[in-house]
């Protein structure tokens, strides 16, 4: 059921995800907002603002306002004390961003190696922050090696997570705390619980599709929303997905499509690293088990494979 | 990887050049300019032997196709003389299992190189003659560029080509316009001694109103004849299967793919692997060929995934989930990726659906007849008995 509209506030707004944004400022009309926002309340969604860097026309900001909404905010923008969410797009710029953030969610961009190298400072990083999400953007490129060293940086960050449990506090990182608290998939549901209203008044599955290809709209404000084969989308039409119980992978459906040319079928390094998360998260489960009861009914149980494919024959009927 | 199947069917696309234009063919963009190099066969080969790991079936069919692929018999003997060669030489497990397989239209079965050429493979090698049935059947699609139809110059060769492959059978195609023909056809194709008729409908949407109760009528017609002159006994049409056409699936069970894109491979003159020929551009009307890798960086498993992963659920919409006679109802993923309303290959295509059923109606018809005219013969127990195990065999 679609509940939430994304609506980029200008071609040059933040990215929060996988994709670059790739176009030069150019603002959304108040006449596409006032329709967007007409269109969420029609449609009961929750408005989801994604902003640019550069400060929004007043006109735009005094629309935003008519409808109830969250907004997602570059931390260099003006306003940012008014963000529900701060994107960052670097580790760097996160690391050494001196703003009172102890109560923000944060969304983090980065590229795999800037993570590795600077696995340290993140992990004395981590107890500043209530709800942090790393998003890497180079995913298709993991190699072995890469698999390796993600395993490596996720022990040594699960470390600093279950001292910090022993000290009574929680610490919410998505790749390694969501799967410990979820019970079932809780990925991107990009469109299937969430669409994309671009500057152009056209609507995308998510952000990725319309930097990737103006033309692949799925409607317009006007026409409404179009899809088609919209159901592979969901997660019982993916064979590898519906199975698998790393709950807190993204399954990023543009990732699928760029990396297999199916929006339903992930790539090996996308099942790979979040498999890996999936088991750190079971690490760090019993790990502060010793210590603690802690979420008794939760059980992650161990598994042989990082890549779903691998038991693709045993797992291909459907539960 | 984990092998689906026991055999891996691995085509070479050797040329793109065809004498006849057949109505029916799936292959769009014939042309006498894009043939395979030894250079690109070679290279081929070589990758898909020195990656044992990634074609882990215990045996292989290396099968030639065009266009016509016997335009290149030399180059498919050099091909041929290889693989041979090099399985040897590197101890792969398919130096045993190598089998050679062609599909022909027959025009130059009978020249000296391509009798040169079976003389010297005939130990492993299978070749298939295609005739559509009758003249007038044959001859309304089967036609050279000319418009003249190939029936008598194909005609010429079938004894030779029994007398070499007497075990091989021939492949028809029917689409809307020789519909009406079919039962002569097949009757006419075993009066020339060929046992076996593999035959199936086009996948593509070229069916009309009226097409399924003709379709239906010439099938009934067939399994009247093939009944009263008992030719049951030592003749094959796959229309017939007693065991797996027109029974409900049960998905939940029972998710496998019909088509088995995927677990093959074809490589085109270029030196690109596609999933099967019908990804290749020349075979797609409305989509971008589907490359899974080449030659030189080898093959992208990631590309490769979706075909592996494909299930009867996630492709199949929920008339045909439900369909109580889903059974033996064939598609091809070629067919469905091209007619997909997005670029997928998990959308299937259902315009074969009446006509499924009408073969499913004709099926029961046929069994429910021979089975009581054996019954009221004694001779039920000993046909049970003796009957030869034909599988459903080839649809596309």
């Amino acid at each position: 059921m679609m509940q939430y509209l994304i609506v980029l506030l200008d071609d040059a707004a933040a990215s929060y995800c996988h994709y670059s944004v790739n176009k030069p400022i150019r603002p959304i009309e108040l006449d596409t907002l006032r329709r967007a926002i007409r269109y969420a309340m029609m449609e009961n969604l929750m408005i989801q603002f994604v902003y640019p860097e550069k400060q929004i026309q007043e006109d735009l900001r005094v629309e935003i306002e008519t409808i109830d909404h969250h907004k997602l905010m570059p931390v260099s923008y003006s306003d940012y004390n008014q963000a529900d969410v701060l994107l960052y797009k670097s580790i760097k710029e996160w690391l050494h961003d001196d703003k009172e953030k102890s109560e923000s969610i944060c969304v983090v961009c980065t590229d795999k190696y800037s993570m590795f190298a600077q696995s340290e400072e993140i992990s004395k990083a981590l107890n500043t922050q209530k709800r942090l999400n790393f998003i890497m953007t180079d995913i298709d490129t993991f190699t072995d090696d890469d698999f390796t060293q993600y395993k490596s940086v996720l022990e040594q960050w699960s470390n600093t997570i279950n001292l910090s449990f022993k000290k009574g506090k929680i610490l919410q990182f998505n790749l390694l705390t969501d799967r410990l608290f979820l019970s079932k998939m809780n990925n991107c549901q990009a469109g299937v619980s969430n669409i994309t209203l671009a500057p152009n008044g056209h609507f995308y599955v998510c952000p990725a599709f319309y930097y990737e290809d103006e033309t692949n709209d799925i409607g317009n404000l006007s026409s409404g929303v179009t899809m088609n084969n919209a159901q592979l989308f969901k997660l019982d039409y993916s064979p590898l997905c519906r199975h698998c119980d790393a709950y807190q992978c993204c399954r990023c459906v543009w990732l699928n499509k760029r990396t297999t040319l199916e929006v339903n079928i992930p790539s090996h390094e996308q099942c790979v690293v979040a498999h890996l998360e999936r088991n750190a998260s079971r690490k760090l489960l019993n790990s502060i088990r010793i210590s603690s009861t802690f979420i008794p009914e939760q059980q992650i149980k161990e598994i042989e494979y990082l890549d779903p494919f691998e038991i693709l024959g045993e797992n291909q009927t459907f539960k | 990887m984990k092998p689906l199947l026991d055999n891996k069917t691995i085509s070479l696309i050797v040329t793109k050049d065809c004498q006849l234009r057949c109505k029916y063919c799936y292959f769009i963009g014939k042309n006498s300019q894009e043939k395979m190099s030894f250079d690109i066969a070679k290279s081929a080969i070589d990758y898909i032997i020195d990656n044992e790991s990634l074609f882990p079936e215990k045996r292989v069919f290396w099968e030639f196709i065009g266009g016509e692929p016997m335009l290149e018999v030399k180059l498919i003997d050099s091909i041929c003389d290889y693989i041979t060669e090099q399985t040897y030489i590197k101890g792969h497990k398919w130096f045993c299992s190598n089998h050679f397989t062609i599909a022909t239209n027959g025009i130059n079965y009978g020249t000296k190189d391509v009798q040169k050429f079976i003389s010297k493979h005939n130990h492993n090698l299978s070749i298939a003659i295609t005739i559509d049935g009758t003249r007038i059947k044959h001859d309304m699609n089967r036609i050279y560029k000319n418009g003249r139809g190939s029936y008598d110059t194909i005609l010429k060769n079938i004894p030779l080509w029994l007398s070499q492959f007497p075990d091989v059978g021939t492949k028809v195609t029917i689409s809307s316009q020789d519909i009406p023909y079919i039962k002569d056809s097949v009757l006419h194709i075993f009066s020339l001694g060929i046992k076996t008729v593999h035959i199936n409908c086009v996948f593509e949407n070229v069916w009309v109103n009226g097409d399924a109760e003709l379709f239906q009528e010439q099938l009934i017609q067939l399994a009247d004849s093939m009944i009263d002159n008992e030719l049951y006994e030592d003749y094959y049409c796959s229309f017939w299967d007693e065991r797996f056409i027109g029974k409900p699936i049960d998905w939940r069970k029972d998710p496998s793919n019909w088509c088995g894109s995927g677990n093959m491979l074809s490589v085109d003159a270029s030196g690109n692997f596609y999933p099967c020929n019908r990804f290749t551009q020349f075979s797609l009307r409305d989509k971008n060929a589907r490359i899974i890798g080449n030659v030189n960086d080898g093959i992208n498993l990631n590309y490769l995934r979706p075909f592996l992963c494909l299930d009867k659920f996630t492709q199949s919409n929920q008339e045909c989930l439900n369909c109580e006679v889903a059974s033996g109802c064939a598609w091809c993923q070629g067919e469905n990726f091209d007619v997909a309303d997005t670029p997928t290959i998990y959308q299937r295509s259902t315009a074969i659906c009446e006509m499924h059923k009408a073969r499913v109606r004709a099926n029961n018809y046929y069994w429910n007849k021979l089975y009581r005219k054996l019954e009221l013969e004694g001779k039920r127990e000993e046909f049970e008995k003796n009957k030869k195990d034909f599988n459903i065999g080839t649809t596309c």
